[in-house]
């Protein structure tokens, strides 16, 4: 990705203005048209991947026409509605107007004839909810297992936080699920199955959240706490980290004020990538939980080979992605930039 | 899920009636499960809430639109009534439609009205109305295989409660077409309020949000007393979280979940396994005008090789019956005396050496993923065929694909009929240039005995002509038809009075109740 990349991007705007003589407006400046740079990258990104989703959906066998029709429409009714969907242009043409009229905020028809921003306008609000929820809590999970393993390297809880963060961030979402399903639900019933979904289009209790937030935590705080111990211990080694060490310093005082703030850039570019990875899972734990979410409309829309749909939801979950991405560049330049 | 979107059309239910079936002393025709035999008088009152297959980005609110997903075909045929239903004893059966006439050539049918049918805000029903719905119906994209067989402007009102259909031929059978997506709707509903328009059902929406909905009773209902206060239907992406659903008591039915859920549950005392026999048939298609199936013997040493009891063991784990190559074996009219066709390989060895069939080659089995159990369908297939010595490879194509190249066009492939109540309505499709004639078929004696069949006034001809129709099927056509599946539901322990019929049967709920 080019979360690293744009960072030192902006390590370097940084470093190329004198810290101390350069006057506040230039530097400014300077913030301005690096983050400026950013954003253009995100967003030229984000165009290629959304140009590779029309290229690869025009690259499944059938089309929206047929993939959506009925049994027994002749040939000729299946012809009408490949015009009606422009299905009869060529791709790179229906992606150019796709794209245009992307800024206002239109993302189109979809081959059943709705509105793409109707489709998504309840369903994401709902994945944002979970895949928020499941960050949160990842990161949360993450940091306090790192830090306590890194307490006392080597330790009992070190290596058991070690171990099963290894395990579980090599568990498939799906796994995670059923074995989360069966003993809080099915066999206690402690926690409801499925999520059913309120007139508002939201899910009717937040107990339905536990389970699908569970089941995309569990291997992403695995991923993220080994990211967060592996920072730390190679903050244990700079300089001003053991010199805190020597001054005598109490190891926690020493591991959240001198050795953790080091520890934010990589932390903060781990977290950055496991919101792909949340996005992603909230595919298949939606199906499983019913969960009323993106998951559930983009499965739909790859068999209907719906174009515009699928483009909306990978715009939508493109630009949070970007976002977080930004975020993390955004941390890692203030903490990179800050020292000299 | 792809599957439900094509079964919609062409299921062979619709929405059933207690109006008629009550009429006619109910309580034969009732539909009850095993588990509730101890039912009991019906209660009022209580939520029923169901489970239902869908796709979020397949929900449609036009009643006379291409209803993919199941959860929407529910809830539309709750609110909406069609002409006429599908029923256990009859295999038609009145719904907004009380009775129907057909003229002496069998060509021009007369429906009247159930009396003091109203829509849910109290105007009465007109033929106005039935009209414009079913014009409407007609006239969308796949209107003619909605309606077949009757052009919109042969659609017409003889008075306040008549309306009158035209067919462009003779049709014994076309009050069986008006059953399954018939709604009917108030004359002039503009396209954007089609999805709060006022039906005539048993329920009234009382919201509806992303494919899930809440109905309420409709207490002036033209069919008669409604139990329940109130239906929440949710819809489910996959049928396995629709299972668990109804094991956590989130949900009271899970509608045609499918024998792997089924399997799952079927240990559970406190759920009933609700079975409908007859919901889908799984046919292998053989291409008889052309290509290697053309030879009569060829085709029949196909339908000696396989091992039907095998295939409904393994392919729909058991939930199912064997059958005999005849599409329809849900009908009353069903020949059940046609000789049973069992495995013979000698027989079938002999009749490939005698047609001159090339055992040296491979044959390609065209298959989808469209319903559980069809791929597998053709795999165990291939199986069987080698052990005759035949090679078959089987070849997986997507849905869109299938039927773009495939269907109506390949020497040999899988098909499915989500109806399988009607023996003259798949016939339909094997007479000499049928539209949707899969096998490529001609045949004049059952060309000669499908038109006495649908001309015949006479009962007793007609059933003699339609036990000749399933006989010539049984020898000489494409289908080769090993089994049938059943359709499988599943239901807490308070359900009663579940619909039994196959197909779109599974949507009549306004006759359940809830025991306390």
């Amino acid at each position: 990705m080019a979360g690293p990349l744009s960072g030192t991007a902006t390590e370097r705007t940084e470093a190329a203005t004198p810290p101390v003589a350069a006057p506040a407006p230039r530097r400014a400046a300077a913030a301005a048209l690096g983050a400026g740079v950013v954003l253009a990258k995100r967003a030229l990104m984000l165009a290629v991947l959304l140009a590779a989703v029309f290229a690869a959906v025009e690259l499944l066998p059938g089309d929206a026409a047929s993939a959506t029709s009925d049994r027994g429409e002749s040939a000729a009714d299946a012809a009408a509605r490949r015009r009606l969907l422009g299905l009869d242009r060529p791709v790179w043409e229906r992606f150019l107007d796709w794209m245009t009229a992307l800024p206002t905020g239109d993302l189109g028809t979809s081959a059943r004839g709705e509105h793409v921003t109707d489709l998504l306008s309840a369903p994401f609000p709902n994945t944002l909810l979970l895949g928020g929820t499941a960050f949160a809590a990842t990161l949360a999970t993450a940091l306090a297992l790192g830090c306590w393993a890194a307490l006392r390297p080597g330790g009992p809880v070190d290596r058991i936080v070690n171990v099963t963060s290894g395990i579980t961030l090599a568990l498939p979402e799906f796994v995670v699920s059923v074995g989360l399903l069966l003993p809080l639900s099915l066999w206690t019933g402690w926690l409801p199955a499925v999520t059913l979904t309120a007139p508002d289009g939201a899910p009717a209790s937040w107990t339905m959240l536990v389970m699908p937030v569970l089941a995309l935590t569990v291997p992403q705080a695995g991923w993220n706490a080994r990211i967060v111990r592996g920072a730390l211990a190679d903050q244990a080694g700079a300089p001003h980290v053991s010199a805190a060490r020597l001054d005598g310093l109490s190891p926690r005082r020493v591991l959240l004020r001198h050795a953790l703030p080091g520890a934010w850039p990589a932390i903060a570019t781990g977290a950055a990538t496991s919101t792909g990875m949340l996005l992603g899972g909230a595919v298949v734990v939606e199906t499983l939980f019913n969960y009323p979410g993106l998951g559930t409309v983009l499965a739909g829309a790859v068999s209907d080979r719906d174009t515009p749909v699928i483009a909306g939801v990978v715009a939508c979950t493109g630009a949070v992605i970007s976002l977080v991405l930004l975020c993390a560049d955004v941390i890692r330049a203030r903490t990179l930039g800050a020292r000299p | 899920m792809i599957w439900t979107r094509r079964q919609a059309l062409w299921a062979g239910g619709g929405i059933g009636t207690a109006a008629l079936l009550t009429a006619c002393g109910g309580d034969k025709d009732a539909a009850s499960s095993p588990a509730d035999s101890s039912g009991g008088t019906p209660r009022k009152g209580g939520t029923l809430r169901v489970g239902a297959l869908g796709r979020a980005s397949a929900t449609t609110r036009d009643p006379h639109g291409n209803q993919g997903n199941e959860s929407d075909y529910l809830i539309i045929a709750l609110v909406h009534d069609t002409l006429t239903a599908p029923g256990l004893k009859d295999n038609t059966v009145g719904r907004l439609a009380t009775s129907w006439k057909p003229s002496g050539d069998l060509k021009t049918w007369r429906f009247t009205l159930a009396k003091g049918a109203t829509f849910h805000d109290g105007s009465p029903v007109t033929a106005d109305d039935v009209v414009w719905s079913l014009r409407r119906l007609r006239n969308t994209p796949a209107g003619a295989s909605r309606l077949p067989g009757v052009k919109a402007e042969n659609i017409t009102a003889d008075g306040k409660d008549t309306v009158v259909l035209v067919s462009d031929d003779a049709n014994a059978e076309l009050p069986l077409l008006t059953r399954l997506s018939t709604f009917v709707l108030k004359k002039d509903t503009p396209g954007k309020d089609i999805p709060k328009a006022p039906g005539t059902g048993p329920f009234k929406l009382d919201w509806f949000r992303g494919g899930n909905a809440r109905l309420v009773r409709n207490d002036t209902w033209h069919g008669g007393r409604v139990h329940l206060d109130a239906i929440e239907v949710t819809m489910f992406e996959s049928p396995q979280a629709m299972a668990n659903a109804l094991l956590g008591g989130q949900i009271d039915l899970a509608s045609n979940v499918g024998p792997v859920a089924a399997r799952s549950a079927a240990s559970r005392k406190d759920v009933q396994l609700v079975r409908r026999p007859g919901d889908m048939a799984l046919p292998l298609v053989m291409r008889t005008a052309d290509g290697p199936f053309a030879d009569v013997r060829v085709r029949e040493a196909m339908k000696l090789v396989v091992d039907r009891e095998a295939m409904v063991e393994q392919v729909l784990s058991g939930y199912g019956t064997v059958a005999n190559d005849v599409l329809g074996t849900a009908d009353p009219a069903y020949a059940k005396d046609l000789p049973r066709r069992t495995r013979d390989l000698a027989k079938a060895r002999k009749l490939l050496a005698e047609a001159g069939f090339d055992l040296s080659r491979t044959y390609e089995l065209v298959t989808t993923e469209d319903v559980p159990g069809l791929a597998e369908s053709a795999t165990l297939f291939a199986n069987h065929a080698r052990e005759a010595g035949v090679k078959v490879k089987v070849v997986k194509q997507e849905s869109g694909a299938f039927y773009e190249k495939t269907w109506l066009k390949g020497s040999f492939y899988t098909n499915y009929w989500g109806t399988n109540d009607s023996v003259i309505f798949l016939a339909a499709k094997m007479i000499t240039g049928a539209g949707q004639n899969e096998a490529g078929w001609s045949d004049p004696g059952f060309d000669s005995a499908y038109r006495k069949a649908v001309g015949a006034a006479d009962e007793k001809a007609r059933a003699t002509a339609l036990r000749e129709l399933q006989r010539i099927e049984h020898d000489r056509s494409g289908y080769l038809l090993w089994g049938v599946a059943d359709g499988i539901d599943l239901a807490g322990s308070k359900v009663r009075d579940l619909p039994k019929l196959p197909g779109y049967g599974r949507v009549q709920l306004e006759r359940v109740w809830l025991a306390r």
